[in-house]
């Protein structure tokens, strides 16, 4: 018999660029939407005439999915109908900064959205698991399981670390996991199911940071990359379009950069690849270029920037290369390459583990299903490990799977019969308080 | 069937495994014994023969419900008794006759943790403390042994100041060590607890640890520099090795030529005083054709044994008719047949009926001395048809000198070096021979009589 019971619980996976959410024992979560939110200023809303106010009121009843909170003077939209809706002064705010939660207000804002909005469910029903970062302190899971319980009054809650999470959804109890989300890469080693927090390394290069890298190498080349809701294009002749600008002066800079963005992460996903060897410019500046075209009709040529983006996450110093992100340059120094970085990981383990860590190295997050980064990885750890140590780097093949690890894994947790005993429970935290979620969730 | 004909209709050729055929084999299947309770195609897929060991009882596979219970499904709180508080959780639990099922949550029995000691502070203060480790620290240490189940790795993680893995475990055994012995009432029931038995060694640990870090920390490029040092340096030992042997090889033919003059020196001594002039050089001869015959016979040897040992185990009368072969590799057939032929004469057997250690050490002797036997009687024919050649003169000898090449050749055979020594001392030309006349196909049998 499977070890599998379930209590319909939710798993919540809120991501720095993604927030999932879904039933415990499923494949894959059912809200699964960007995870910033948009904030038009009251104030500055009450300045703009009564047609925009009624737009806003269309558009709310048209759009069910859409959810909007009065907060003082600020309206705040979540999930990606609302956001790919320009508005007027909207502004784009992440809650996330550097792995934690700076801003709770909107971290409830998305927790609304994903339960009341996608999933339709009453949180007072269903015991929740929240999947949190491995260096998540003290004072945030307080604050989560706090807000849990007061405002949404779950019946019972459990914060898992991601790397433990991604190490179940393979079915491992020991591994390193090496995390290629949005806004950072974590590499932490699970053993028997524990994080080793003294052992954990982390980056802030990720997903994003790529994708700005690219932008600014090609708007450096001088392509402009114009958001959706820029353009109108008019068919002059039939099958012929043109396209004309359609002037949009309030419209903040954030969200523009937002919908760009959008536009050169699909770039990213579909043209770039991890060079086998390390990137330099000599030989790749004669590589056959391969086209894109943007939503605005334009036909992008991109060549050598196809591997030098990927390049960044093993050689970060590249990124001085590129126009436009000298800011980043005094970080630079500090951030190695993603091998260094297991290497380091491993060698501040104890020795006995370190050999069952080599040889169970799994890749999580969006950005682990850039092409080859696998095989890269895998080649240059080879190079770089002892001859006793068995390097194997571990993915799934499914690029689903690997977006969702975190979630997958907390789907299997959730359901498992022998995980009921070890819930946090309301009448507990009413008991013992918020601090005891440290001795209850490891 | 429908199949053939359309096949017919199309003109289309029967496939040799057409359908009808399996499913003539198939009604043969079911004349084996079908087990009830399931399909015919089940069944079928197992192969239609029942597992030897039956794995699972078959009657359970398909069990229509009984038509007197009623099976719901409903969803009904948890009722475990690995949770403490009064959390509510609600599952489908399979209803029948709307009897809720009773007993335990079936996962609650998975909720097993450490057995983990706990001191009060008299014990504390009475057994257990240590220089290094406050109280604090230890009642810390134990505190998240419990919580991980004994896991050191991740309580040296979690600890809060920074302690290694071996110091936690040494602290943790020394003081569940002292506690038992504490608290047992008498010294024999603690002998077999794990822990007083097989204490827990922190510099042992500790040691292991370093070489074990070492092993993992080199890198590859770093070891295979040390592949090529250490190939290198098995290279050069080889060399010296090599040097060394021949070095012990050339010793010990010097000490046996030592042996073979003292040897060789008795059955010329009663020879022709004739032959004294040309003695000394043949006394210096001698040594050296003794020396080659044993000089390859030691190397014989040693290859011999060298081969055997990689036997392992072997026959004895195997390794000895080896070692035979390897003594008497070095002389010719005709040898061998006399050697064989003295032992024969002599009563020996030719292998010998009891094959012990020693009978067979004693055989072997036997057949080197006779060879050597031999070899000299060879030599002293020779120096004495020389001698008498040389006193006839060298042309009556002429005639003689195909029978003398007959018996010179035996020795030749196995001392090559011979007839190049023996060139300056001939007398007149034409007297080369150092290879055996093929004309020649009956030697003179030499028997023990002739001497």
């Amino acid at each position: 018999m499977y070890g599998g019971d379930e209590v319909s619980a939710i798993v919540v996976d809120l991501g720095s660029h993604t927030c999932k959410a879904g039933y415990a024992g499923e494949d894959a979560p059912k809200a699964v939407f960007p995870s910033v939110v948009g904030a038009v200023d009251g104030s500055e809303a009450m300045d703009v005439d009564a047609d925009s106010a009624k737009n806003n009121s269309n558009s709310e009843d048209s759009k069910t999915n859409e959810s909007d909170k009065e907060k003082g003077k600020r309206k705040l939209y979540v999930g990606s109908q609302a956001l790919n809706y320009r508005r007027d002064h909207m502004e784009i705010l992440s809650p996330i900064k550097d792995g934690i939660v700076s801003d709770w207000d909107l971290v409830d804002n998305i927790w609304e959205h994903a339960f009341r909005g996608c999933l339709m469910i009453d949180p007072k029903e269903h015991p929740m698991l929240l999947a949190e970062p491995p260096l998540n302190t003290q004072q945030q899971r307080e604050k989560a399981a706090e807000l849990m319980f007061e405002k949404y009054k779950v019946p019972a809650l459990f914060m898992a670390k991601n790397p433990v999470l991604t190490s179940f959804a393979t079915g491992r109890a020991t591994s390193l996991v090496v995390d290629c989300g949005g806004g950072s890469t974590t590499i932490s080693p699970v053993h028997e199911g524990y994080v080793l927090q003294k052992a954990v390394v982390s980056a802030p290069i990720g997903g994003e940071f790529l994708t700005d890298c690219l932008l600014k190498s090609l708007e450096s080349k001088g392509i402009k990359i114009r958001p959706r809701y820029s353009f109108k294009r008019k068919e002059v002749r039939p099958g012929e379009f043109q396209v004309e600008d359609v002037g949009v002066p309030d419209t903040t800079e954030s969200y523009k950069l937002f919908c760009q963005r959008m536009i050169v992460g699909d770039i990213k996903d579909s043209i770039c690849r991890v060079p086998d060897t390390p990137y330099d410019d000599k030989s790749y500046a004669n590589i056959p270029t391969t086209s894109y075209e943007l939503p605005d009709g334009q036909t992008l040529e991109i060549g050598a920037d196809r591997f030098k983006i990927p390049d960044v996450m093993f050689n970060p110093s590249i990124v001085q290369t590129i126009p436009g992100m000298e800011k980043y340059g005094d970080m630079i120094p500090t951030v190695r390459g993603l091998p260094h970085m297991v290497m380091e990981s491993i060698n501040k383990c104890d020795v006995d583990i370190r050999r069952e860590l080599y040889s169970s190295i799994l890749l999580a997050g969006g950005t682990s299903s850039m092409q080859q980064l696998k095989e890269r990885l895998e080649k240059d750890l080879i190079e770089e490990s002892p001859h006793s140590a068995r390097v194997k780097v571990l993915a799934s093949g499914n690029t689903t799977e690997r977006r969702f690890s975190v979630w997958i894994g907390g789907s299997i947790l959730a359901s498992l019969g022998s995980f009921q005993q070890m819930w946090f429970s309301k009448s507990e935290y009413e008991e013992h308080g918020a601090s005891y979620i440290q001795r209850k969730c490891p | 069937m429908g199949g053939t004909d359309a096949k017919d209709i199309l003109g289309l050729p029967k496939t040799p495994l057409s359908l009808t055929q399996e499913k003539k084999s198939r009604p043969q299947k079911e004349s084996h014994r079908k087990p009830d309770g399931i399909s015919r195609e089940v069944y079928a897929l197992t192969g239609g023969v029942a597992p030897l060991m039956p794995s699972i009882d078959v009657t359970h596979l398909k069990r229509p419900p009984p038509h007197d219970e009623k099976v719901a499904w409903q969803w009904l709180p948890v009722k475990s008794s690995a949770r403490k508080d009064d959390l509510q959780l609600y599952h489908w639990v399979r209803v029948v006759n709307d009897v809720p099922p009773t007993g335990d949550y079936s996962f609650a029995k998975y909720n097993k943790s450490v057995d983990v000691l706990k001191y009060t502070d008299d014990e504390y203060e009475n057994h257990l403390t240590d220089p290094v480790w406050t109280k604090e620290e230890t009642d810390q240490l134990f505190e998240l042994c419990e919580r991980f189940d004994l896991r050191f790795t991740v309580i040296a993680d979690r600890f809060p100041l920074s302690r290694t893995v071996e110091e936690l475990k040494d602290r943790y055994y020394s003081v569940t060590r002292a506690l038992l012995r504490a608290r047992a009432q008498s010294p024999a029931e603690l002998a077999n607890h794990p822990l007083i038995k097989e204490p827990y060694d922190m510099t042992r640990d500790r040691e292991r640890k370093r070489a074990l870090s070492m092993v993992l920390s080199q890198s590859r490029h770093q070891e295979k520099k040390d592949a090529e040092i250490l190939a290198e340096a098995k290279r050069i030992t080889e060399m010296r090795l090599a040097a060394r042997n021949s070095i012990l090889i050339i010793l010990s033919i010097k000490r046996l030529v030592f042996l073979d003059v003292q040897r060789a020196a008795e059955p010329d001594v009663p020879a022709n005083e004739n032959i004294g002039s040309v003695s000394p050089s043949s006394n210096s001869q001698l040594p050296a054709t003794a020396v080659a015959p044993s000089t390859l016979t030691m190397a014989d040897y040693a290859s011999t044994l060298a081969s055997l040992r990689m036997l392992h185990v072997y026959l004895r009368t195997y390794g000895l008719e080896q070692m035979v072969q390897a003594a008497s590799s070095a002389v010719g057939l005709r040898t061998i047949k006399r050697v064989e032929q003295t032992l024969q004469d002599l009563g020996v057997n030719l292998k010998p009926k009891v094959p012990t250690k020693t009978v067979c050490d004693e055989h072997l002797e036997l057949r080197k001395e006779i060879l050597t036997l031999l070899n000299l009687q060879k030599q002293l024919q020779y120096k004495e048809s020389e001698g008498s050649s040389h006193r006839e003169g060298t042309y009556a000898a002429m005639p003689d000198t195909p029978k003398d090449r007959v018996f010179a050749s035996e020795p030749f055979s196995f001392g090559a070096e011979r007839p190049i020594k023996k060139e300056p001392k001939r007398k007149g030309p034409g007297r080369r021979s150092d290879t055996p006349s093929p004309a020649h196909k009956r030697p003179r049998k030499l028997k023990a009589s002739d001497l």
